[in-house]
């Protein structure tokens, strides 16, 4: 069994008080909680100090904690010779203390074995329990969700064996993403999460699907925004040009006289919806300007200077003669 | 190794009654029962005699099953704490709608 040292992971003493150990968490939980952190990690930093938490809160837990004495962390250690008999809890056997218990899980379910062992061994055998249910964070591209896609999913579901034992079990499995799913979808694995066990019903896995970032495309819900940078004279006589699509290269008409930061829409182009029209794709005018330019291109736009009446600023010159 | 394929289910495609939701959130049926009473986690149709729940009240539910245990809040507290991130996702959403339609390169 892999030792994790849960006073550092809260970052308190070893004799740290209660009350230090509970404004530690807090302080802790507020920062890495999944549903209020923007930090990257966080779900993995609050999974170890809750974990530490729910042990170290709990007296009986932290006794039983502290006497598996002081290791280094991930060091692998067997628990001292008398421990099991003072701390029966549902890993009674002897056997069950092998490389793959977590220590966590182990801890999450002392408190179950205290309570039914006072009651005669083998209580844990008669009572139906549902397996947990679980959610993954599951990337995609935008060529993922425009096309669908599968992943493969590798995880360590907790599960009881026939003596009600908890321990991590690999699954691999593969999933099918439908056409469609987006940013912030979620989709339901039915029973793909921890197992039941004594006729409970199995978990379900939700997947969380988030959109990774995307050099060319931009996505809102099931819109998709690209950049169309423009020359001026591209903008004033209008073009056609090509633009990328998830679905493939099209033709895109700029009519004349187009503005930067115009969005010129491109129906149905965007990313597919479940049921439904298709989300539209959006090409973002911009105007770039050569940085150098020819001497023959300098004269023509000397001669455009001279033969324009165009006034960009009128609305500024306009509010200054208010102001007199 | 042969992997099999697993089909989803689209949370959107499901409805769900009082006692599917409290299975499913995992919260305890008085906290869900108060959520649901003051307007936290609305069903489907409010009129309907056996009102049915779709999958923005299971997310909403087990984030509050989620923010319950993991900060041990009491009904008032979840409300207000699940309100102020669904005010918080609605601006983000709102500036993301901004940002994609600004020019990302600057020439």
């Amino acid at each position: 069994m892999q030792y994790k040292d849960y006073y550092a992971a809260l970052g308190v003493a070893r004799d740290a008080s209660e009350e230090q150990i509970k404004h530690a968490y807090r302080k802790l939980a507020r920062k890495y909680h999944p549903d209020v952190s923007k930090e990257s990690d966080a779900e993995a930093k609050f999974k170890e100090v809750a974990e530490a938490y729910q042990t170290l809160k709990d007296r009986e837990k932290r006794a039983a904690y502290d006497q598996l004495g002081t290791h280094r962390p991930g060091e692998d250690f067997r628990p001292p010779p008398d421990w099991q008999q003072q701390w029966q809890g549902p890993f009674g056997e002897g056997s069950a203390f092998g490389e793959q218990v977590d220590l966590g899980d182990l801890f999450a379910h002392l408190g179950a074995g205290f309570a039914r062992s006072a009651g005669g061994r083998g209580g844990r055998a008669q009572m139906a329990m549902p397996g947990r249910d679980f959610e993954v964070a599951v990337p995609i591209s935008i060529e993922e969700a425009y096309g669908g896609t599968h992943i493969d999913l590798d995880l360590a579901m907790p599960e009881y064996d026939e003596q009600g034992r908890l321990r991590p079990v690999p699954q691999a499995f593969r999933a099918r993403i439908p056409r469609g799913a987006t940013q912030g979808q979620r989709l339901r694995l039915a029973g793909k999460g921890g197992r039941g066990f004594n006729g409970g019903r199995n978990g379900d896995l939700y997947l969380d699907i988030s959109l990774r970032p995307h050099p060319v495309y931009r996505a809102n819900g099931h819109d998709l925004y690209l950049d169309l940078p423009l020359a001026p004279w591209e903008a004033v006589l209008g073009t056609a040009v090509e633009v990328p699509t998830p679905g493939g290269a099209v033709r895109l008409k700029v009519p004349a006289g187009t503005q930067a930061s115009q969005q010129l829409r491109l129906p149905r182009r965007g990313l597919p919806r479940p049921h439904g029209e298709p989300g539209d794709l959006y090409a973002v005018v911009s105007l770039v300007l050569p940085r150098e330019v020819g001497e023959r291109e300098r004269a023509l736009y000397q001669e455009l200077a001279t033969a324009s009446n165009f006034k960009p600023r009128a609305h500024l010159a306009e509010e200054g003669s208010h102001a007199h | 190794m042969r992997i099999e394929l697993n089909e989803v289910i689209w949370l959107e495609a499901e409805t769900l009654s009082f006692d599917e939701l409290l299975e499913r959130s995992g919260l305890p049926a008085q906290l869900l029962k108060e959520l649901v009473q003051a307007g936290g986690i609305p069903p489907l149709d409010p009129s309907a005699a056996q009102p049915q729940y779709g999958a923005r009240a299971l997310m909403v539910a087990r984030r509050a099953r989620r923010l319950q245990q993991d900060f041990e809040l009491d009904a008032a507290a979840l409300l207000l704490v699940l309100d102020l991130l669904d005010r918080v996702a609605e601006l983000e959403g709102r500036l993301n709608e901004l940002q994609v339609k600004l020019p990302r390169r600057a020439s």
